[in-house]
């Protein structure tokens, strides 16, 4: 549910990213639950992950997604949010949301302890979201998922009730508080031991969750056992009460490669983020389950700087989004496993899908050539590339550590664009000379996707006052301003979706931020284990998983 | 004692230059380490951003953090990692022993692989073969090697597991991964001088004498052999740690080419900055024994101290 970015800065050693052809039919969509017996007590399910949440345990503070993964099992959050999109209840029964938005009223379950005995009650939610807000914790996300500057205060009214305040309305409230980035900490270990948080451990990362932390090797593995007093699952599980088996083990396998195999080989019972590449491979085993969830958010993007350069003339932006051939490129990368982005809200984004730009802009290069003609860049140069006023028509691609294939994307619409007479630079740059171009702005086009299950994604990405993080683009209209901000405080879902289309419409027509593809998480599940769901963003969630292997 | 001394204050430069380079390389490249910290797409509030490089010290002016690091250098303190938040020397700590346990078997491993191709391989044909095969694992990249020999014996035989700290049998495959293209070197080493050995005069007279030739090996030409390779000794520790660093991610092993990995992708500047110190140490330590090595191993060095 935050950035990606902790995984795009994975080594790539591409010797494993040359299998480029993929053959995946029938598996974008929702996941399946996997295997056929009845749920089984007992045994150990092991999960390989590809990165190291180590020195990320404070989930208050961090913003990786590992740290939300692997630390769901600890921690609970108030509400759950389900599949489609809707709230669901967990360690509150009920809510109800004032017609000003701005206090949130909370009814929490009775009779939720922590793993160290504390009891769960109004005063450890409010002990918990001023740990949040306090500047000392230095949050990087959970505090912006409470409302920012927007969060007002938390009020105790009795044991079971607890009021959140906000100063302005914050439409997405709900979605943040669903997040691990918001589950509840031990208010011992907060008053204690809050020090230690970050590096986390046993008595250290306590929660109310179904798993307890037992024992973290860094670089190697995580173990939680079962709680078996846990009676308050989430509103959307399958079961309710403990966990079915006794211990979880996360495994600590970077390459994409080594946890495809360590599946087949029965080493792991579950790998998650499996790379595009490796899916054949795992296809090629009948008892493995391969599920493949379309991220909700920012589909992966090309951001096009409208404060600099070319790209300030909205012609040369246009000839740019329907001078690139997106539906073939992608379909020749990913063969059906990530879908074509029509919008710069992907699909399964609960709230405000426009399903209306589906095949309204396909690649035209004739428009192209003729927006570009119209524009005054009628000379061409030696190379064959247009020119005006005798300046060539080149734009810079920066870019970072890629992805899912994503170099191969980039060079496909280089292609395109030559015969348009455009040309396409790709500067490929380490982390830190490109962070220094995208913060001074100096750029003419990043990219990057997000995910996150709320369409206030693109207040992030279009406000003016937000650049260049997200709004990489640049965007600087005050109708957008306008609209993404009176969506954010809109609390009818009807009235907010409708704004948000108005905005899908807006970034297409300007060609201010040109989506290209829905990324995917990839999660492979041995025939061995049952049960295992999905959430939202499609990271697996073991809450009801059991396994049927002999130990 | 004294013909030591110009070697010490030698080790001394050469660490305090180590430091100094790091220091200003990691500096000069550009991008802001709070900033690469954080991400593209942080959500972190400006305030939280100002805290994070007060916290650090990165507020400070570049040639004052200079010198507090050189001071605290003295006292064998590294600072506290950016990423990690603990102690560098901690971080290090804790993840030396599975790296020396690596490398420390690849070298076994490299050492008798390298004595059985030198020891065996002295007709024309079995020359060739080790030729080739020398070429072979000194040009294959780790990454493809340890790939093969994951596919095969842990994929498919699951003779050996995946990833790391299982006791001996996950350290086999990592460390034979390790071990192969020194094991290439060395044993391309070894052969030469031990060709080069047999062409010396004085191997007729010791055959003369009525030694074996197993005896003449023992004794006399395998020592030959094995000064160039210890002047390699260097190179091989050299090789053995930016190996660790592709080796502990393919596998899943714990151990500082992981914690290197991750540092200089974060520019967790205290943490590759003790890395590059301890690398340089290791270098200075590892030449210092070859020197005293030499006329253990060549009498005829010993005359000439």
């Amino acid at each position: 549910m935050t950035q990606r970015s902790t995984r795009a800065r994975r080594a790539g050693w591409l010797a494993l990213a040359t299998a480029a052809a993929i053959a995946l039919a029938g598996c974008s969509g929702t996941a399946t639950d996997t295997g056929t017996s009845a749920p089984v007590d007992g045994g150990t399910i092991t999960v390989g992950i590809d990165s190291d949440p180590g020195s990320q345990f404070n989930i208050h503070v961090s913003a990786a997604d590992i740290s939300a993964l692997v630390l769901r099992n600890v921690f609970d959050s108030l509400v759950v949010q389900d599949a489609d999109g809707s709230f669901k209840p967990w360690l509150a029964e009920s809510w109800e949301i004032s017609d000003d938005g701005l206090s949130y009223t909370f009814h929490l379950r009775d009779g939720v302890k922590f793993t160290d005995g504390e009891v769960f009650d109004a005063a450890a939610v409010k002990a918990n979201f001023d740990h949040v807000v306090d500047p000392a914790t230095k949050s990087q996300y959970a505090a912006s998922l409470l409302g920012g500057s927007a969060y007002a205060g938390t009020e105790v009214v009795d044991d079971h009730t607890v009021v959140v305040k906000l100063s302005r309305p914050f439409a997405p409230l709900l979605q943040g508080l669903s997040t691990t980035y918001l589950g509840f900490i031990a208010p011992d270990v907060l008053a204690t031991k809050a020090d230690q948080l970050a590096a986390g451990g046993p008595g250290i990362t306590v929660g109310t969750g179904p798993w307890i932390l037992k024992n973290y090797v860094a670089g190697q593995e995580i173990d939680f056992a079962k709680n078996p007093d846990y009676d308050w699952g989430p509103g959307n599980a399958t079961h309710t009460g403990a966990v079915h088996p006794d211990e979880l083990v996360y495994k600590i396998l970077p390459e994409g490669s080594v946890r495809a195999g360590a599946l087949t080989s029965g080493e792991i019972d579950v790998a998650e983020n499996v790379s595009p590449a490796d899916v054949p491979t795992l296809q090629g085993d009948a008892s493995i389950t391969i599920s493949s969830v379309d991220a909700p958010g920012l589909p992966w993007s090309i951001f096009l700087n409208h404060s600099k350069g070319l790209f300030q003339d909205k012609a040369v932006r246009q000839a740019f989004q329907r001078g690139i051939d997106i539906s073939s490129a992608v379909g020749a990368v990913y063969d059906g496993l990530y879908d074509r982005a029509w919008s710069v809200l992907s699909p399964t984004t609960p709230g405000g899908y426009d399903a209306s730009l589906e095949g309204t802009w396909e690649y035209d290069p004739d428009l192209a050539n003729e927006i570009l003609d119209e524009a005054g860049w009628t000379q061409r140069d030696a190379d064959g590339y247009r020119t005006k006023d005798g300046q060539r028509l080149s734009v810079h691609w920066t870019a970072t550590s890629t992805r899912e294939d994503r170099a191969t994307l980039i060079a496909a619409f280089q292609a395109d664009l030559k015969k348009i007479g455009f040309e396409l630079v790709i500067d490929q740059l380490d982390v830190g000379a490109y962070l220094d171009r995208l913060m001074g702005g100096n750029y003419d086009i990043v990219d990057w996707s997000f995910v996150r299950p709320d369409a206030d994604i693109l207040r992030l990405h279009l406000y003016s006052k937000l650049a260049p993080i997200q709004n990489a683009s640049w965007v600087n209209d005050p109708h957008v301003d306008e609209w993404v901000t009176e969506a954010s405080e809109e609390t009818d879902p009807d009235a907010r979706a409708a704004t948000y289309e108005q905005v899908q419409q807006w970034v297409i027509d300007d060609a201010a931020i040109v989506p290209v593809y829905v990324p995917g998480n990839i999660t492979a599940t041995a025939g061995t284990v049952g049960g295992v769901r999905a959430d939202i963003t499609g990271w697996p969630l073991l809450y009801d998983a059991w396994t049927t292997k002999e130990s | 004692m004294r013909r030591y001394l110009p070697r010490l204050v030698g080790a001394v430069i050469v660490l305090w230059g180590a430091a100094t380079l790091s220091f200003l390389v990691l500096h000069l490249v550009p991008g802001d380490p709070v900033a690469i910290m954080l991400g593209a797409q942080t959500q972190a509030s400006d305030e939280v951003k100002a805290r994070i490089r007060a916290d650090l010290g990165l507020d400070q002016p570049p040639l004052e953090q200079y010198f507090a690091y050189l001071g605290r250098i003295l006292q064998l303190d590294f600072g506290t990692s950016y990423r990690l938040q603990e102690p560098v020397v901690r971080v290090i700590g804790a993840q030396l022993p599975s790296t020396l346990a690596l490398a420390g078997s690849a070298i076994v491993i490299a050492v008798a692989i390298a004595l059985a191709i030198a020891l065996l391989a002295r007709g024309r044909i079995s020359r060739a073969v080790a030729n080739v095969l020398e070429l072979l694992v000194i040009s294959s990249p780790s990454f493809w090697t340890g790939l093969l020999l994951l596919t095969l014996f842990s994929f498919r035989l699951h003779w050996f597991p995946v990833s790391g700290g299982q006791g001996v049998a996950s350290l086999v495959l990592p460390a034979i991964t390790l071990a192969l293209p020194i094991a290439g070197i060395l044993s391309q080493l070894l052969r030469h001088g031990l060709d080069a050995a047999n062409a010396q005069p004085f191997v007729v007279s010791v055959r003369a004498r009525g030694l074996t030739p197993g005896q003449l090996l023992a004794r006399h030409t395998l020592r030959h052999a094995s000064l160039p390779a210890t002047t390699f000794a260097a190179y091989i520790v050299g090789s053995l740690l930016g190996g660790a660093v592709i080796v502990e991610q393919l596998f899943g092993r714990p151990g500082i080419g992981r914690v290197a990995l991750d540092a200089i992708t974060n520019r967790d500047l205290p943490v590759v900055m003790a890395l590059v110190f301890l690398a340089a140490a290791v270098f200075v330590v590892v030449n210092l024994i070859v020197d005293a090595l030499y006329p253990v191993l060549d009498p005829r060095l010993r005359a000439v101290r």
